[in-house]
């Protein structure tokens, strides 16, 4: 049987150091800027090609309809939403002004951080779905007036089929996925912020 | 080394320690408790133009520290306990000292705390001073010094529980 002082004496003899060295610290902190500056830079270069792609098409494509150049702009619109959302969060995260808060509202922080995350995977997304069948949608009349009929029908028919597996499978098995990790994170935030309270 | 790097290596030398042990004793494991300790200290210099003197250095790193640690969730999963303990066992597979044992012994009995208690004990275990760690878990003095004593009581009762198996 020990009492607490033995412990402490324990606590006080242990000879574990951290592994970290300052030199190996300093190299870290700067790449670790470095490869998040990286991920966004090449973020907004991959949405700045696909947008300069599209004005391209825009330019050298003569369109017969204005439906096809509305059809553009939505989607040019999503990409440019997408990147502004994903960008904002990170900088959220990673350089919050709640770091330095009390425990108890950092755990509130990092709750809403989450239920927000999982509105823009989920709800978000739905409406991202529906933009982007209204901009194929509108640039299908385009192509009524371009394509052989046969060939219209099928490309009507594949983008059908193909928004069907992504609402009904993947965003489904995505939902689904996305809620029961949130759920489990927000049960933890829970019960640790129910641990700081006075 | 500029005169920001120079002051954030005497932050470093000074608080590394105490923070590798906070990270230890939330984890129960050394490996986690370097990572979390390093993401601490790149949170620390990427703030460190914001650190405002309203309190000490020490108590603003600290609460950097505990607010890292408390999102370590968001990205591994709590293990249970019975793995940590695994992993802490792993820890010291050789040839370990008895001391060694009491040690590994008294790392589980700390995971086996809740994440708050875990949090409290290893600052008093590290003799940080209670007004400290009041002001870094958002609490009153007179509130913590009675969880103090709670856990005290819990980790002795824990600690000998599983050195009797």
């Amino acid at each position: 049987m020990k009492a607490f002082e033995e412990i402490q004496q324990l606590w006080n003899n242990r000879q574990d150091e951290p592994k970290v060295d300052f030199d190996e610290l300093m190299k870290c902190a700067k790449g670790s800027r470095k490869a998040l500056a990286a991920k966004f830079m090449w973020q907004c270069v991959a949405v700045g090609v696909a947008v300069l792609l599209l004005v391209a098409i825009v330019a050298w494509v003569d369109f017969v309809t204005w439906t096809a150049y509305a059809g553009i702009l939505i989607i040019v619109a999503c990409l440019v939403y997408y990147l502004v959302n994903q960008w904002k969060d990170f900088r959220s995260m990673e350089r919050s002004e709640k770091l330095f808060a009390a425990p108890q509202q950092y755990i509130t922080y990092l709750k809403a951080f989450q239920q927000r995350r999982n509105r823009f995977n989920t709800y978000n997304y739905a409406v991202y779905e529906v933009c982007v069948a209204l901009a194929l949608a509108l640039y299908a009349v385009e192509f009524f007036y371009r394509l052989p009929t046969l060939v219209f029908a099928a490309f009507v028919c594949f983008v059908v089929v193909w928004f069907l597996i992504c609402h009904f499978v993947f965003m489904k098995r995505y939902i689904r996925h996305e809620n029961a990790r949130i759920e489990a994170m927000i049960a933890d935030l829970q019960r640790i912020a129910r641990q700081f309270e006075e | 080394m500029d005169k920001q790097q120079l002051l954030f290596r005497q932050v470093f030398e000074e608080n590394s320690r105490r923070v590798y042990h906070l990270c230890y004793g939330y984890t129960g494991d050394a490996d986690s408790a370097n990572d979390l300790m390093q993401e601490t200290f790149i949170k620390v210099w990427q703030n460190l133009d914001k650190f405002r003197q309203q309190s000490q250095m020490s108590t603003w790193i600290y609460r950097i520290a505990v607010n890292t640690c408390l999102s370590h969730l968001r990205k591994a999963k709590r293990r249970a306990t019975d793995e940590l303990n695994d992993h802490i066992v792993e820890n010291y597979t050789e040839e370990p000292s008895e001391k060694q044992e009491q040690i590994a012994l008294l790392y589980k009995s700390i995971a086996q705390l809740e994440e708050n208690e875990r949090i409290i004990i290893t600052m008093v275990l590290d003799e940080v001073p209670y007004a400290e760690i009041a002001e870094i878990n958002g609490i009153s003095e007179g509130n913590l010094r009675v969880r103090i004593h709670r856990i005290k009581h819990k980790l002795t009762e824990i600690y000998n529980r599983n050195e009797s198996i």
